[in-house]
């Protein structure tokens, strides 16, 4: 969460660019600029070394184990070509993980991209704002597993609240997380409680950056609050509505924690995700890491493929 | 008073913001409740915890499942232990990330060097790499270092993790920085690290607060990884404690569960409280510079 961040644009020449570039042109310029490229590097090396290690390193690597057949403790391992990636065209498990991924993704969207909406669009109009904004914005200081033991307890088929107030309310209760057509829905309810704070923030901040007087420009020519709405507000939020949208979904292809503590995947494999595959085949089940390194790259595949889509779709030329 | 001259259509907007604002006030109140409730279930004796209808107010209150988790039996030990591992590999990813992504940040924005394009880049560019795609290959890589059920072993991957993103949030910081005062340290014989040190690091305490609760936040909440890369119950931190403490307990006894799940919200509630501030702003600096 929240780690995702799409390219950034280059700034202009600095001004320290520049005295570089002029005290380069005065003294010896070989030996400056050797030195500030010696220097640059020293101290970019401790970075470089744990990125490269530790996050480089891995990628290819795992390429590379996606076309072997390694397992834990198997020292040398063979290569095996596409094998492992013509297993998970018959891997009916992945398939259905792959598909309940797909709808947890496609069905929590639009509740995570527009209630933390509505909220910021509110809180911006009334008072009390830091106060609201801490309240919402609580639950994702939790851990994943914090939130979900705690809605195991809440939805708790027996002695939870919830079915509790349902039941009040008229609501026959049932066993939310045993039944295979409401287990999806309580973890994308469970998600939203999680990160809504999160994203309410960055809207809030989106909000705040779009200049007042172009709303009181509109109200002057008459414009109803749900006219500036679509032709000021929704317009001048798109970077932040396309940041929103790709974390969310970057996010969402690798639901594990919520599935692992509420459902283990279950009922059945009603609530099975991509990554908790992967994790099960490579650390659970006889350890293949090959295959499990195939699934990996055709998730990276599927998120990079979404992600590049959104760009398109949304970036468009409304720059402020 | 200016009320007096303001419209009668004005004063129903005001009317309007007030019901706004109230409504948002119960809306608030209903989105905390469940957290309310892990507290509350936490301090409840056992036979009331699954009494129905729901008690919100915990009295007689009691500390015994606090007790239990910290101090008690063998399958709860783990807490106490839980609780230090996580203070370590916490503030241990944060050293790591804070001293390394600015150390990288630094050159990145203020000298001008062969290659800084490309390094800049790449980096970024890594932001887009999914952490479940370097799983298994980081997991065979820790394995080959010997550090699996270490603290390097958390402490090293999670900050590699958090690295761009900080190099990223600081090179947009120190870019806007004013140079004159490192010029006037370089002028004074200050050479680089002493110019970084000393000036640099200083003006940047702001942004840098706010990476260090950011990294703070991931390392103490981080699940999958502490779950594959720690296989002695001693090691673990406290969401794969807490993970497993459900599994040690039949459903029904959610207190000590509870008051593990409480313990662990500690830490960054008081954060949350003292520093709100510079975590948001934390989080508006992750969003709005993309």
């Amino acid at each position: 969460m929240g780690e995702a961040t799409p390219a950034v644009a280059e700034r202009g020449p600095l001004a320290a660019d520049r005295a570089v570039r002029a005290s380069a042109r005065a003294g010896r310029p070989r030996g400056r600029r050797w030195r500030a490229t010696r220097t640059a590097y020293l101290f970019l090396a401790p970075g470089l070394l744990l990125f490269a290690l530790f996050r480089v390193y891995p990628l290819i690597e795992g390429l590379r184990l996606s076309f072997t057949n390694a397992r834990l403790g198997r020292l040398t391992s063979a290569w095996v070509g596409g094998a492992n990636y013509a297993r998970l065209l018959e891997d009916t498990r992945f398939h259905v993980s792959l598909a309940n991924t797909f709808f947890y993704t496609a069905a929590s969207t639009v509740p995570i991209l527009a209630i933390p909406l509505v909220l910021a669009l509110a809180l911006n109009r009334g008072r009390l704002r830091t106060l609201l904004r801490s309240a919402f914005f609580f639950p994702f200081t939790l851990s994943v597993v914090t939130v979900g033991l705690t809605w195991l307890w809440l939805l708790d088929p027996v002695v939870g609240p919830f079915n509790y107030y349902l039941r009040s309310l008229g609501v026959p209760a049932r066993s939310w997380l045993a039944d295979p057509t409401t287990a999806m829905w309580a973890i994308i309810g469970t998600t939203v409680w999680w990160v809504t704070g999160y994203y309410l923030v960055i809207y809030l901040a989106g909000l705040q950056d779009i200049p007042r007087d172009l709303y009181e420009a509109a109200a002057i020519d008459g414009a109803s609050a749900w006219r500036s709405f679509w032709a000021i507000t929704l317009p001048l939020l798109r970077p932040v509505l396309l940041f929103v949208f790709v974390t969310h979904i970057i996010g969402s292809f690798q639901i594990f924690g919520q599935v692992y503590v509420l459902t283990l995947g279950g009922p059945g494999d009603a609530t099975r995700s991509v990554v908790q595959h992967l994790y099960e085949t490579a650390f659970q089940n006889f350890f293949q890491f090959g295959l499990a390194s195939a699934m990996a790259w055709v998730l990276f595949a599927i998120i990079l493929a979404f992600s590049l889509l959104q760009f398109r779709l949304l970036r468009g030329h409304t720059e402020f | 008073m200016l009320r007096a001259a303001v419209s009668p259509a004005a004063r129903r907007i005001d009317v309007h913001g007030v019901l706004l604002t109230a409504s948002l006030l119960v809306l608030a109140v209903l989105w905390l409740a469940p957290a309310l409730w892990v507290l509350v279930t936490s301090l409840k004796p056992t036979p009331d915890i699954v009494r129905v209808p729901p008690e919100w107010v915990p009295w007689p209150a009691t500390a015994e499942h606090y007790h239990e988790v910290l101090l008690g039996s063998s399958r709860t030990a783990r807490i106490g232990r839980a609780f230090l591992n996580s203070t370590i590999v916490s503030i241990g990813t944060v050293l790591v990330v804070v001293l390394t992504s600015a150390m990288a940040a630094y050159p990145l924005a203020r000298i001008r060097f062969p290659g800084r394009n490309i390094v800049f880049a790449v980096i970024v560019g890594s932001l887009m790499v999914p952490n479940a795609v370097l799983l298994v290959p980081q997991y065979v890589l820790t394995q080959q270092l010997g550090w699996l059920s270490t603290y390097q072993g958390l402490i090293v991957p999670e900050a590699a993790a958090t690295f761009a993103f900080g190099v990223f949030l600081l090179r947009q910081f120190f870019v806007t920085m004013p140079g004159e005062l490192e010029d006037a340290a370089r002028i004074d014989g200050a050479n680089a690290w002493q110019v970084f040190t000393r000036i640099v690091l200083p003006l940047s305490q702001p942004v840098l607060a706010a990476l260090s609760i950011f990294t703070f936040r991931s390392a103490w909440n981080d699940f999958l990884w502490p779950l594959i890369a720690v296989n002695r119950p001693e090691m673990f931190p406290l969401p794969v404690a807490l993970a497993l403490l459900r599994g040690a307990y039949s459903s029904e006894s959610y207190g000590p569960i509870m008051a593990g799940a409480a313990l662990s919200a500690l830490p960054l509630l008081i954060v949350f409280l003292v520093a709100n501030r510079r975590i948001v702003e934390g989080v508006r600096l992750s969003g709005l510079k993309g």
